[in-house]
C-alpha cells in the first residue's frame, strides 16, 4: 500500500481540523498520480534532465586502502541539481501541486537545502515559492537565503520558538492552515502528518532504487545515511526494508556531547512517544512534552523529532542507530576530501564518520554503502571555521575592509 | 440583557499569580466561562500573540501541574475549558490528563490536534470520566465530516469561524451565520471563536451561537503592560455589553 499512515505505533495524522481537508485531498491525489504513467513519467524525466540521476556510486578506492577494511562505496546525491538529495522530493511533491492546480508553494528549511531545492523547483515549474526559515538558521546558512532569493523564493525568517527547523515547519503549517485552497505545503523530510512520510519515501526511494541495481552482484555488509528528520535515510534504505540484509544504519547528531541540548540523537534511547507536528514518534522532550533545544554542527540533523517509519523500523530492529559527533563529522569531511577530492556535506558527513569507524574492522570482501546525500559547498562558513579558523577570519575581515573602506 | 462570553488566557502568563489575577479580572468584567490554554512549545494553531504568551510561560517556568492549579481556582470563579495541544495530554497520559482535569474542576478540554478519528483514545477517555472532548469545527467541513463529528454526540462545539490561526480579525458576513445555522442543527452548544475582539462582533455572535470566544484581544491587552487587569476588566465589560 503506497500510503501506510502508520508504521507500527507510528505516524498518523494528528493536525487540527482546519488541515484535514487539504490532507485528505493530498492524499487522493498522490495515490492517482502513483497510479499515472503521464505523472510517472515527467517525474522521471525530470529526475533524468533537470536533477541529472542516476547519481553515480563512487567506490572510495583510497579511503577504504588507507582503512584497510571493508570497501566503501559512495553513492553520490550531492551531484543531483542543487546539492543535495532535497531535490527528488521537491520536484515530486511540485508535479503533484501542479496536478491539484496550487499557484502557490511553501516550505519549511533547515540548513537551506530543502529551501533551494524547492525554489529551484519552483522557478522551473512556474509557482509562487515562499520558504520559512529559523533566524538562527539564516544566521548560520545564510549563502542559501541568497540562492534562494535568486531563485524567485521569498525568504520568511522565523522568530518563534527555538528559532530553527521545527519552528519553520510549525510557521509553514499556520500558513497553510489559511492558505490551502490555492497553496501546496512542500515538507521537506519523511515526517508530519501522513501521507507526508509515505509521499516523501516514495518520491526519496530513487535513491534506493538506483542503489539497488549499482550494487547488484556486491556483497554488501550495510547501507549507511545520516537521519535528520529522515527523508535520505528512508529513501535510501527503502528497496531493502523487508529483506534481512544488508544492515540499514542510521546516524543521528551527536552534536557537543550527550546532555540534552547538546545533540540531535532521538533513538539512543532518549527520544521520548509523542505527537508533533501531526505525527506520533519519538521526540526530545521534557516530562511535559515541551521540546527540547537540539544541537548539530549540521542545521539539517538540527531537529527534536525523527520521521515515523524510521522509528518504527527502529523499533522493529530492522534499522540500527549510531551517532556521530560535530568532531568526528568535521574529521570524515576533511578525511574524504583529502582522499577521494568529495566534499560531503556536515549532514552526510556523519554517514562518513559511521563508515570509517566500521570500515576500519570490517571485511575487506565487503561493502559499506554511504549515502552522501549533499555536497558540502553550503557549509563553508562552518567548515572553514572549524578547520582553519585563522585564515578564515583573516579572509572575512579583509572581505569587510573592501565593503567598508 | 447581557450575552454570554467566553474569555481566554494562557496559563502563566505573565506569570502564575498574575494569571490568576486576569481570571477574576475577566470575571468581574463579565465574562462567563473561562478558557485557560496550557502553553505548549510548539503552538501550530496559533499565531504570533499566543504565541509569544506560550513562549514568555515556559520561559517563566510553567509546568503542566501549574495549569492544573489554576484550573481549580479559576473553576470557584466560572465554568473552565482547559485549551492545548496534544503532546501535553499524550505526555501526561491520556486518562491521567482527563483526570486530573476532572479533579481540578474544568468542564472541558479543546485540543487542537487531536480531532475526531485522530484522537489517541481522548474521546473514550473523556466518556468514561464524564469529561466533555470539545471538538473544532471549521467553515470548510464537509457534510460528511460534520456527520462523523456529530455522530460522537458532543456537548459543545467550538466554531472556528474562519480557516488560519488564531490571533486575525475575522470580517463576519452571511457565509458565517450560515455555517452556524448549519452547526446550530447539531444540538451541540456552539462555541464560536477565532478572530473577536469587539462588542460588535460578540453581539452578532451571541444569537447564533451558545457563546463567542474572545483570546488574542486579552493576551495582546496583557502583551501591553502597565495596569492592564483594568483595562481587561473594561474590555470584558464591553464586550459583553455590546
Ligand atoms: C544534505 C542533507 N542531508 C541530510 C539532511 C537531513 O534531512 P533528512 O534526514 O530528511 O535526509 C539535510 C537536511 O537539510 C541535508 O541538507
Amino acid at each position: 500500500m503506497i500510503v501506510e499512515s502508520f508504521f507500527g505505533s507510528f505516524g498518523g495524522r494528528y493536525v487540527p481540523e482546519v488541515l484535514r481537508t487539504p490532507l485528505d485531498e493530498l492524499e487522493t491525489a498522490f495515490r492517482e498520480a502513483m497510479e499515472d504513467e503521464t505523472f510517472k513519467n515527467e517525474f522521471a524525466r525530470l529526475c533524468k534532465n533537470y536533477i541529472g540521476r542516476p547519481t553515480p556510486l563512487l567506490f572510495a578506492e583510497n579511503a577504504t586502502e588507507k582503512l584497510g577494511g571493508s570497501r566503501i562505496y559512495i553513492k553520490l546525491e550531492g551531484l543531483a541539481n542543487t546539492g543535495a538529495h532535497k531535490i527528488n522530493n521537491a520536484i515530486g511533491q511540485a508535479l503533484l501541486a501542479k496536478r491539484l492546480g496550487k499557484k502557490r508553494i511553501i516550505a519549511e528549511t533547515g540548513a537551506g537545502q530543502h529551501g533551494i531545492a524547492t525554489a529551484a523547483v519552483c522557478a522551473k515549474l512556474g509557482l509562487e515559492c515562499r520558504v520559512y526559515m529559523g533566524e538562527v538558521d539564516i544566521k548560520r546558512q545564510h549563502p542559501n537565503v541568497f540562492w534562494m532569493e535568486l531563485y524567485g523564493a521569498e525568504v520568511v525568517p522565523v522568530g518563534s520558538g527555538s528559532r530553527t527547523l521545527k519552528d519553520a515547519v510549525n510557521e509553514a503549517l499556520r500558513d497553510w492552515a489559511g492558505s490551502f485552497p490555492d497553496t501546496h505545503y512542500l515538507l521537506g523530510s519523511a515526517l508530519g502528518p501522513s501521507p507526508y512520510p509515505d509521499m516523501v519515501r516514495e518520491f526519496q526511494s530513487v535513491i534506493g532504487k538506483e542503489t539497488e541495481k549499482q550494487i547488484a552482484g556486491m556483497e554488501v555488509e550495510a547501507l549507511v545515511a545520516c537521519v535528520g528528520g529522515g527523508s535520505n535515510a528512508i529513501g535510501f534504505f527503502y528497496p531493502f526494508i523487508d529483506k534481512p540484509f544488508p544492515r540499514l544504519i542510521g546516524v543521528e547528531a551527536g552534536g557537543r556531547g550527550s546532555l540534552i541540548g547538546d545533540n540531535a540523537c532521538r533513538m539512543d534511547g532518549t527520544g521520548k512517544i509523542g505527537i508533533v507536528q501531526g505525527y506520533k514518534s519519538l521526540f526530545l522532550m521534557d516530562d511535559d512534552g515541551q521540546l527540547q533545544a537540539t544541537h548539530s554542527i549540521s542545521a539539517g540533523l538540527d531537529y527534536p523529532g525523527i520521521g515515523p517509519q524510521l522509528a518504527g523500523l527502529g523499533k522493529k530492529g530492522r534499522i540500527e542507530f549510531k551517532k556521530a559527533s560535530d568532531t568526528e563529522a568535521l574529521d570524515a569531511l576533511r578525511f574524504f576530501a583529502r582522499n577521494e577530492g568529495i566534499i560531503f556535506a556536515l549532514e552526510s558527513a556523519h554517514a562518513g564518520a559511521e563508515a570509517i569507524k566500521m570500515a576500519h574492522n570490517g571485511d575487506p570482501e565487503k561493502a559499506l554503502i554511504v549515502n552522501m546525500s549533499g555536497r558540502g559547498d553550503k557549509d563553508i562558513f562552518i567548515s572553514a571555521m572549524a578547520l582553519a579558523p585563522r585564515d578564515w577570519i583573516l579572509f572575512l575581515k579583509e572581505e569587510m575592509k573592501i565593503y567598508e573602506g | 440583557m447581557k450575552g454570554k462570553l467566553m474569555a481566554h488566557l494562557v496559563a502563566s502568563y505573565p506569570n502564575y499569580d498574575s494569571s490568576l489575577a486576569i481570571v477574576e479580572a475577566l470575571v468581574r468584567g463579565g465574562a462567563t466561562m473561562i478558557e485557560i490554554q496550557f502553553p505548549f512549545s510548539d503552538p501550530t494553531a496559533d499565531g504570533p500573540v499566543i504565541q509569544d504568551a506560550c513562549r514568555r510561560a515556559l520561559d517563566g517556568g510553567f509546568r503542566v501541574d501549574d495549569g492544573f492549579r489554576l484550573v481549580k481556582e479559576a473553576a470557584l470563579l466560572a465554568p473552565v475549558f482547559i485549551m492545548s495541544y496534544g503532546n501535553i495530554v499524550f505526555s501526561r497520559g491520556i486518562e491521567d490528563f482527563v483526570a486530573a482535569s476532572k479533579d481540578a474542576g474544568a468542564l472541558g478540554l479543546i485540543i487542537a490536534d487531536l480531532t475526531p478519528g485522530y484522537d489517541g483514545g481522548l474521546y473514550r477517555a473523556g466518556r468514561s470520566a464524564g469529561m466533555e472532548i470539545i471538538p473544532v469545527v471549521v467553515p470548510t467541513v464537509t457534510d460528511k465530516r460534520l456527520e462523523e463529528i456529530t455522530s460522537i454526540h458532543p456537548a459543545y462545539i467550538y466554531a472556528a469561524m474562519r480557516v488560519g490561526i488564531t490571533g486575525k480579525r475575522t470580517d463576519f458576513g452571511k457565509e458565517s451565520i450560515a455555517f452556524l445555522g448549519r452547526l446550530a442543527t447539531t444540538g451541540a452548544r456552539i462555541l464560536a471563536g477565532f478572530g473577536i475582539s469587539s462588542g460588535e462582533q460578540v453581539a452578532l455572535l451571541g444569537d447564533a451561537a451558545y457563546s463567542p470566544v474572545v483570546g488574542s484581544a486579552f493576551v495582546r491587552e496583557i502583551a501591553k503592560g502597565g495596569d492592564y487587569l483594568e483595562r481587561i476588566t473594561a474590555l470584558t465589560a464591553g464586550l459583553v455589553s455590546g
